[in-house]
């Protein structure tokens, strides 16, 4: 057992048995350091995505340059897109909620810890596998959507396009794994009286994303199976010669990718609506709606598909269907934005980076919003598609908006997760130098786009008119990179040296403020008593109460419950606080599978040697299984103490 | 509530939760809506591509190819391996060691004829000359109903599992639980092939 | 909630007799399918309504699995939740392609 229980007052304070160093790092289930290691690897994925991105607009920066090959360059967009939407972006958001999603509902733990170990490092492998393909022939160059039939082994005849399908499955697995783990955690796993209408926004989002992940996910898999097998086992799924259909593919992946994009986006909606509140000493305005329009926009997600589709010739009928889809999510989203000014709206603004990024992130995010409208009309689609006018969009709606949203979640959160303060004097020149160079580089790719210029050349040549919207572009992108330093130095010495935080430095309405910073590894030493959306404002405002709640509490509650936004579960003493032992079983798995993956990929060309890689990989894997299950028997809450 | 919650006892606390189900048989049942929408596509894939494959010269015809003797034999055989899954639950929960030995033995062995006959079948079909290759129809159904097999020998590794779980812990109380989200995965394979048996064998 | 919880014990642990007599009415309901399949390969019946009267079938077969085998009658609504939704998706994603793809048959049409 690795749990020793010492009894300090009425509570029994769990002794966990954390191995020192490396060790306890790759033998985790706490949802806090698996947290972290989200945010930290896939802050290094997102760095080298950010370098691809440098060294594509170093090539665009001057018409006619030969600063990269053609083929490097059709490598480095792939790689950059790949990375930023699966690496970068969908894990950060992932770390953030791993790590406060327990804390702001009041648990432990995740439902599944082990489970949640194997996605982290499902994670990594499978971002590591993609990057090996850099070493072994090349890196896949065919677009992060990867459309039919270029993917097909006689225009891509390296390994790297089975890279991507191998990478991005164990990102894949590790993803419908998390998300499996969120829905349980976030339904099942609420303190008590923390109802689904008293979470947090973040959490919501969070929900919402989960279910998203976990209905689009399996149908990028199916597609992405069917082009291996087209590869390799002589299928013909994406062969037109031979029947195949390559806008089967393309509708396959965008009735994945476009949920996709509300994976990426939503999270970061709830961290706005978390920070904004905050700082503006408000609650939300219209909690229900953000909630609600939320999973409006994740279930009106499902049906838009085919907008990424407008040139491929569907027809008017469907055209029209998917356009008229499309403006309807604006609906929703351009209704959050006002929910979102309306909490501003005369509150006793705090002008915290957070509060800054949270800003930034409704700014730029309403143009690429409305970029995004005009996209959605058929007619001025087919103008625009695949041309630097759609670049600028996404550019806008995830960089613009989720990136500064995720920065205002790094800034606002840091001090919970590490103790320290970062330096806000820094952060908001950070803040400034980003917004600025960051509309240096894309906004000229609206006029660049719109002056004809396609997505994904490697060069031009200088009469096109479009050398001083790229100039500027890429004179940007350096400047971004500047911003990017800026940050990375302030977490450097933050951690060493910045002011130590307190429990709730920012006067934070939700639970997580209530533990101290960093949280000690069973979060929260009682269980905590919810009695509205806002219990630590309603604990230290009491008077604030009946404005803050909406709803006035009834005569029925006593007391305590009036006085308190939350209370401590009474009678603690009578259940010990039960966690997970560490294991390393989770990562003995995900090497097995990864092995696997290996063997898939040379299956066809190296039969013999292929075929005793996959033995070996699932014989690991049949070990990791076996004591996992051992271990989750020995920890089961039923085994004796 | 604080009078309950003294009298309950100290491990209850870990069964609490918000909606008063078991954590793992919601993930269960959650895991099953994503593999809905695995085979949904595998599905939707196979019927995209039937007018097609027809209307191509190296057609190959459904109806000449699928046995529906062997295809009866094959679904009778799901569906009475999930009666013996319900059965052996119903004696987990009763208690019944014998019978729940009994009827989860006969899922697993049910589960086995299933695979066999799968093998037999496409073994069969490849000397026939419908491969993975030779048209739009041995591409997608091989791997509709491939990977649905894979999903049976998962099954029946689950089952198994379960099995040695329980002889080796027969006092442990989660033993009905883990027989139960088993037995969910179980049926949802054998619901997945009262679709594929419909809309490719049958339609 | 309070209101159905008898009945949702009654269903939560039905008898084994009962689980025999859903097999029964499985087995049924397939010979049925079959049947109809062999029947009709003398074309007796236009293609479309057999094609409905086999779905209708193969729907009663899978509503009894899931509701009586995987208990989901009578059980807790987050399961239906989880399951009902995403086969709804799935029922769009089959419907909507097979319209998209209705009069788009590749190369070789
Ligand atoms: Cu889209």
């Amino acid at each position: 057992m690795a749990i020793a229980e010492r009894t300090a007052g009425t509570v029994s304070i769990p002794v966990v048995n954390v191995r020192p160093g490396w060790a306890g790092w790759l033998s985790t289930t706490d949802h806090k350091r698996i947290g972290i290691m989200y945010l930290v690897s896939a802050f290094v994925f997102f760095l080298i995505g950010g370098i691809e991105a440098l060294l594509m607009r170093i090539q665009l920066g001057v018409p006619d340059n030969t600063f990269l090959t053609p083929d490097v360059y059709n490598q480095l967009f792939t790689m950059h897109g790949t990375t930023m939407i699966f690496l970068g972006l969908m894990p950060l958001n992932v770390g953030l909620g791993n790590y406060l999603v327990p804390l702001m509902i009041g648990a432990r733990d995740m439902a599944f810890p082990r489970l949640n170990a194997l996605s982290i490092w499902l994670f990594i492998f499978g971002g590591l596998m993609l990057y090996v393909s850099f070493f072994v022939g090349g890196a896949p160059n065919v677009g992060w959507f990867a459309y039919a039939p270029l993917t097909q082994k006689q225009y891509s005849p390296t390994a790297g396009v089975d890279y991507w399908i191998i990478g991005i499955g164990l990102t894949g697995v590790a993803s419908i794994a998390g998300a499996l783990n969120f829905i349980v955690t976030i339904l099942n796993m609420r303190a008590p009286g923390m109802t689904l209408n008293r979470m947090p926004l973040f959490v919501w989002m969070q929900l919402v994303v989960a279910f998203i992940l976990i209905f689009a996910f399996p149908v990028l898999t199916v597609a992405t199976i069917q082009l291996l097998f087209d590869r390799h086992f002589g299928t013909r799924f994406f062969l037109p010669n031979l029947g195949g259909d390559v806008v089967l593919w393309q509708h396959l992946f965008w009735f994945f990718g476009h949920p996709e994009v509300y994976i990426l986006i939503l999270p970061t909606m709830g961290i706005i609506s978390e920070v904004l509140p905050t700082f503006s000493r408000k609650p939300i305005f219209g909690y229900a709606f953000v909630a609600y329009s939320g999973v409006a926009i994740g279930f009106l997600g499902f049906l838009v598909w085919a907008h990424h589709m407008f040139a491929v010739g569907l027809g008017p009928l469907a055209n029209a269907f998917f356009g008229a889809a499309s403006f309807l999510v604006a609906v929703p989203t351009g209704v959050k934005i006002f929910n979102w000014l309306a909490t501003m709206w005369q509150g006793s603004l705090n002008l915290t980076t957070a509060m800054h990024y949270a800003i930034g992130f409704i700014s730029m995010f309403i143009i690429g919003g409305i970029s995004g409208v005009t996209l959605a009309s058929p007619p001025i689609n087919v103008q625009q598609t695949d041309s630097y006018y759609v670049v600028a969009h996404m550019h806008y709606v995830l960089f613009g908006g989720a990136i500064q949203g995720i920065f205002a979640g790094i800034f606002y959160w840091f001090p919970k997760m590490t103790g320290r303060m970062l330096d806000e004097r820094l952060g908001k020149w950070q803040f400034w130098l980003m917004l600025i160079s960051f509309n240096l580089t894309f906004f000229p790719m609206h006029l660049s786009g719109n002056a004809g210029m396609p997505r994904r050349i490697y060069t031009y040549e200088a009469d096109m008119g479009w050398n001083l919207w790229n100039l500027i572009s890429t004179t940007g992108s350096l400047l971004l990179a500047v911003a990017f330093l800026l940050f990375l130095w302030n977490v450097v010495t933050s951690i060493r040296r910045g002011p130590i935080a307190p429990a709730d430095p920012w006067d934070g309405a939700t639970l997580e403020w209530a533990v101290s910073s960093p949280p000690p590894v069973y979060n929260f030493a009682v269980t905590p008593r919810v009695r509205s959306r806002r219990p630590l404002w309603d604990q230290k405002y009491p008077h604030l109460r009946e404005i803050n709640s909406g709803h006035g509490m009834s005569g029925a509650h006593n007391e305590s419950e009036k006085r308190d936004g939350f209370e401590h579960e009474t009678s603690p003493a009578m259940e010990p606080i039960h966690l997970p032992s560490p294991t390393y079983a989770p990562l003995i798995v995900s090497v097995g599978i990864m092995i696997l993956g290996f063997g898939i990929i040379y299956l066809s060309d190296f039969g013999l040697i292929a075929a005793s890689a996959m033995i070996v990989g699932l014989l690991i894997m049949a070990f990791g299984i076996l004591s996992w299950v051992r271990i989750s028997h020995v920890d089961s809450p039923h085994h004796a103490h | 509530m604080s009078e309950s919650s003294m009298t309950r006892p100290p491990t209850a606390a870990a069964h609490h939760t918000s909606l008063g189900v078991d954590n793992r048989k919601l993930g269960v049942w959650t895991f099953i809506g994503s593999e809905t929408m695995f085979f949904a596509t595998l599905i939707t894939t196979y019927f995209v591509f039937a007018p097609v494959n027809r209307a191509r010269p190296d057609f190959q015809d459904p109806r000449k190819f699928l046995d529906i003797e062997l295809t009866t034999v094959l679904a009778s055989i799901l569906l009475a391996s999930s009666l013996t899954m319900v059965l052996a639950l119903s004696a987990s929960r009763r208690g019944d060691r014998r019978s729940f030995t009994t009827w989860l033995l006969a899922t697993v062995g049910l589960g086995l004829a299933f695979i066999g006959g799968q093998v037999y079948e496409f073994n069969h079909l490849y000397h026939e000359g419908l491969t993975l290759s030779s048209s739009l129809f041995g591409t997608t159904f091989f791997v509709l109903t491939g990977f649905h097999g894979a999903h049976v020998a998962v099954g029946v590794i689950w089952l198994l599992s379960v099995f040695f779980k329980v002889r080796a812990y027969p006092d442990s109380p989660e033993n009905a639980m883990d027989v139960e989200i088993a037995g969910l995965y179980w049926h949802f394979v054998d619901l997945v092939w009262v679709a594929i048996f419909v809309l490719v064998y049958l339609i | 909630m309070a209101g159905h919880s008898e009945e949702h014990s009654a269903h939560a642990h039905p008898s084994d007799r009962f689980y025999w007599i859903v097999a029964g009415v499985l087995a049924v309901v397939t010979a049925l399918e079959i049947g109809l399949f062999i029947v009709n390969e003398q074309h007796l019946i236009a293609k479309w309504l057999e094609v409905t009267l086999l779905l209708i079938l193969s729907t009663i077969k899978g509503a009894a699995v899931v509701m009586f085998f995987m208990h989901l009658k009578g059980d807790a609504g987050i399961f239906k939740f989880v399951f009902l939704v995403p086969l709804a998706f799935a029922t769009t994603l089959l419907l909507s392609f097979m319209v998209l793809f209705s009069d788009h048959v590749g190369i070789a049409g």
